[in-house]
């Protein structure tokens, strides 16, 4: 009896002094939850976020082996919503003091967030990794705005000019000129007018119906500016900052696809459904040439071509390059519009979000990425990285880097691009002349901007 | 005189208490309709009221994405009439009030209240259950969450080969392209999407309203020889004329609000405004954008004309249909 008595107090006491010391412990360790939001279309862009999950194992066991209290816990939030809706959704949030933590968003964000101090410039936060010295320094220059870093660049990508190389075939151009094509528009030998007048050749033989020569996206968005580019155009200046409209580059723009339609059977692409018209009719190999993103080759392929044998079709029977030069020995481009993770200025812990980012910064979960969804690598010698290497994608397009472009970090970003766009679309539907879109845009960025552009 | 003078107060604390009595039967007599109106009135005043004063208030602001949480949109200082010269002077503004005119009048003259009287008149002329089973399927449209509508409206026009109408209709009979038709035509689509849903209501107010009359009328309408033209012409026609002017107004002002079929059919498009209305313009300038620059104090000013033009045309029909007579015993009553 007294045995047992005896067995009981220190079975008793034994469970007291662990249950105390596991309180103990538990107050030494904070958990800290990260809200990780992101904008990924699945099943390709998947890794965006689940990145981060094995980051938070790692970064974790890195605070504790350095006796950090805290552990981080990573809450994902990741859909494909429009970039409109996402953008609001982390403005309001902001305002009922519920916005992620970490916000993976386009670059071109940076301007409006950090003039409101919805977000945190990340200069100093940025030293203690020496990892973000990989990313390549261009990509840097597209999360600058007044001097300072306010994000780390996600990924890249090109806008190539796609074509169908069947269709091609079918006009009568033969295997070789299909192979030699990347390799002229390079050379400024195969222009924007060239193009133009090939699409034509192709309705005129009835290879494609009037209006699939050449298509673009079918909405709003950064393709166009890589034209306006093309035509001579600039978006910002670098001395005040302010968005710059150029008028005589505008006149050409909107000629080149004035013409377009009224000349050569293109452009019957605007309006169109992504998922219903627009993937269906390229991958589908009713269109001869369009304008399309290196993300989208893994879209067609999983998604549009996987019956008739995905990616292997694709090699097949697309073709891609950089945007052609205006005129001959011109220099063509592209445009790249990197994502880059912001962090929100109300997040109390923004060393451990720039830790997540770091951990997520790295050739593994990078590579995963750019694979996974056909972005280009971000950091320096991830084309020698193995897994890298065994994209063919990736491999061909990385030279497109070299001719890229980008959108402007400017607040009022969204008000120029509708204008100039309302501007074109009015201009392929027919309701504008080019002449009659400029004094469109340029009586519209002064209503809507004010001093805030410069009309040049 | 002690006595007395006790009695006099008994009676005057009698009197002030039936005073009293009377006067709160009185407050609460006043007050009870007021509390059984309440419930809307707090609704009213909560969801409808308030939001109008504060999009009032931020059709004179220029707050956006840019400037929220910075401008003080509440305060005059800051209020201007630009966004409703901006509404003006913008080359599109023609062509949305066109666009929204062709929609409303369109959709309610074949549908809303055409297709309705016609569904009505035919469902309640043949077998009973037949009828009510056909207003049933018709319900459907109805009844099916707008996405899925929408969806099947796309599946229904859809490129050759995934397009019902094109595979299955056109192009057997060799009379498409086999393009988008929501692209060639985008106008034909919108109405009937929206035409659909909208013949449900008239069709139930109408049927309901054709059954409410008294077979006497029919019967002798037969006795005396009138066709069945005759018959809907000179005594159905002119029994249901008040459900037709409730159906008429309501689903006018109704549809220059409507814009979510449109807005997931067509999103205004294909060409650029072609099919956009007012009530989607405000949405598209509030609340939507490719690049994020949502503009609420603009979107808001587009929304407060709506509800102006909502207004007047409400005071119209009020007027011209002589509304108040509504209110009044039904007429067939009075016959």
């Amino acid at each position: 009896m007294k045995t047992s008595r005896s067995l009981l107090s220190i079975i008793l006491i034994v469970i007291l002094v662990m249950s105390f010391t596991a309180i103990a412990l538990a107050q030494d360790t904070e958990v800290v939850p990260i809200k990780v939001r992101c904008r990924a279309k699945p099943p390709m862009e998947n890794w965006r976020g689940l990145n981060f999950i094995v980051a938070e194992q790692d970064l974790n066991a890195d605070l504790e082996a350095m006796g950090d209290p805290r552990r981080v816990k990573v809450e994902i939030i990741q859909d494909n919503l429009d970039w409109g809706e996402y953008v609001t959704e982390f403005v309001l949030g902001y305002g009922a003091g519920e916005a992620p933590d970490i916000w993976l968003t386009g670059h071109e964000y940076i301007g409006a967030q950090s003039e409101a101090g919805r977000i945190i410039a990340l200069d100093e936060l940025l030293k203690e990794f020496p990892i973000f010295n990989l990313i390549f320094d261009t990509l840097w220059d597209c999360t600058m705005y007044k001097g300072k870093i306010w994000g780390v660049p996600q990924d890249a990508e090109a806008r190539p000019l796609y074509w169908n190389k069947s269709l091609l075939k079918q006009i009568g151009w033969s295997n070789e000129e299909v192979a030699a094509l990347p390799g002229k528009i390079e050379k400024g030998e195969f222009t924007l007018y060239d193009m133009l007048e090939t699409a034509k050749q192709a309705v005129d033989k009835g290879v494609v119906k009037p209006g699939n020569g050449f298509w673009t996206r079918p909405n709003n968005g950064p393709d166009f500016t890589a034209f306006y580019y093309a035509f001579g155009g600039e978006t910002i200046d670098s001395a005040t900052g302010k968005l710059v409209f150029d008028k005589i580059a505008g006149l050409k723009y909107y000629q080149f696809f004035y013409d377009a339609v009224q000349k050569y059977g293109s452009m019957g692409c605007l309006g169109l459904g992504w998922s219903e018209a627009w993937h269906p009719g390229v991958s589908g190999g009713n269109v001869l040439f369009w304008v399309g993103g290196t993300w989208q080759w893994a879209e067609w392929a999983e998604i549009y071509l996987k019956d008739l044998g995905g990616e292997t079709y694709a090699w097949e029977n697309f073709g891609f390059g950089l945007i052609p030069a205006v005129e001959k020995g011109g220099k063509p481009n592209s445009l790249t519009h990197p994502l880059a993770y912001l962090i929100n200025s109300q997040c109390k812990h923004p060393d451990l979000a720039v830790a997540l980012i770091a951990k997520v910064t790295n050739y593994g979960p990078n590579t995963r990425h750019a694979i996974a969804s056909t972005h280009l690598g971000i950091l320096k010698g991830q084309t020698e990285y193995k897994f890298y290497k065994q994209s063919r994608l990736l491999s061909e397009a990385l030279y497109m880097l070299d001719y890229t472009t980008f959108l402007p970090n400017n607040p009022y970003w969204g008000a120029y691009s509708t204008v100039t766009y309302e501007a074109l679309a009015a201009v392929v539907s027919g309701d504008f002349t080019p002449e009659k879109a400029m004094d469109f845009v340029v009586e519209g960025l002064q209503r809507e901007l004010g001093d805030k552009v410069i009309i040049k | 005189m002690r006595k007395n003078f006790q009695l006099e107060r008994e009676k005057s604390s009698l009197s002030s208490f039936l005073i009293t009595k009377s006067l709160f039967s009185q407050l609460k007599g006043l007050l009870l309709p007021y509390t059984f109106l309440a419930p809307t009135l707090i609704v009213v005043t909560l969801f409808f009221f308030i939001p109008l004063v504060m999009v009032f208030i931020l059709s004179f602001t220029n707050l956006d994405m840019t400037n929220f949480g910075i401008l003080s949109w509440w305060q005059p200082a800051n209020w201007s009439l630009n966004n409703y010269i901006k509404i003006f002077t913008n080359k599109f503004f023609p062509k949305i009030l066109n666009n929204t005119f062709i929609y409303v009048s369109m959709t309610l003259v074949f549908f809303n209240v055409g297709m309705a009287l016609v569904i009505a008149l035919i469902t309640t002329n043949i077998n009973r259950r037949i009828g009510f089973a056909f207003r049933l399927i018709w319900l459907m449209c109805r009844l099916t969450p707008v996405v899925v509508y929408i969806i099947m409206w796309k599946a229904l026009a859809g490129p050759n080969p995934m397009g019902v109408i094109n595979k299955h209709i056109l192009y057997p009979l060799g009379i498409s392209g086999g393009g988008y038709l929501l692209n060639t035509y985008p106008w034909l689509f919108v109405i009937l999407a929206n035409g659909f849903i909208g013949a449900s209501f008239g069709m139930i107010i109408f049927s309901s309203a054709i059954e409410a009359i008294p077979k006497d009328y029919m019967i002798a309408a037969k006795v005396d020889g009138a066709s069945t033209w005759q018959t809907i012409c000179y005594v159905t026609i002119p029994m249901i004329k008040w459900p037709l002017l409730f159906v008429t107004t309501y689903q006018t002002l109704s549809l220059f609000t409507s814009f979510e079929q449109i807005m997931l059919l067509t999103d205004g498009g294909p060409r650029l405004y072609q099919t956009e209305v007012w009530s989607l313009t405000a949405y598209h300038r509030a609340l939507t954008s490719y690049f994020g620059n949502t503009q609420w104090g603009y979107g808001s000013a587009w929304a407060v004309i709506l509800v102006i033009i909502g207004v007047i045309m409400a005071i119209i029909y009020l007027r011209v249909f002589k509304f108040s007579e509504l209110m009044q015993e039904p007429k067939i009553d009075q016959l």
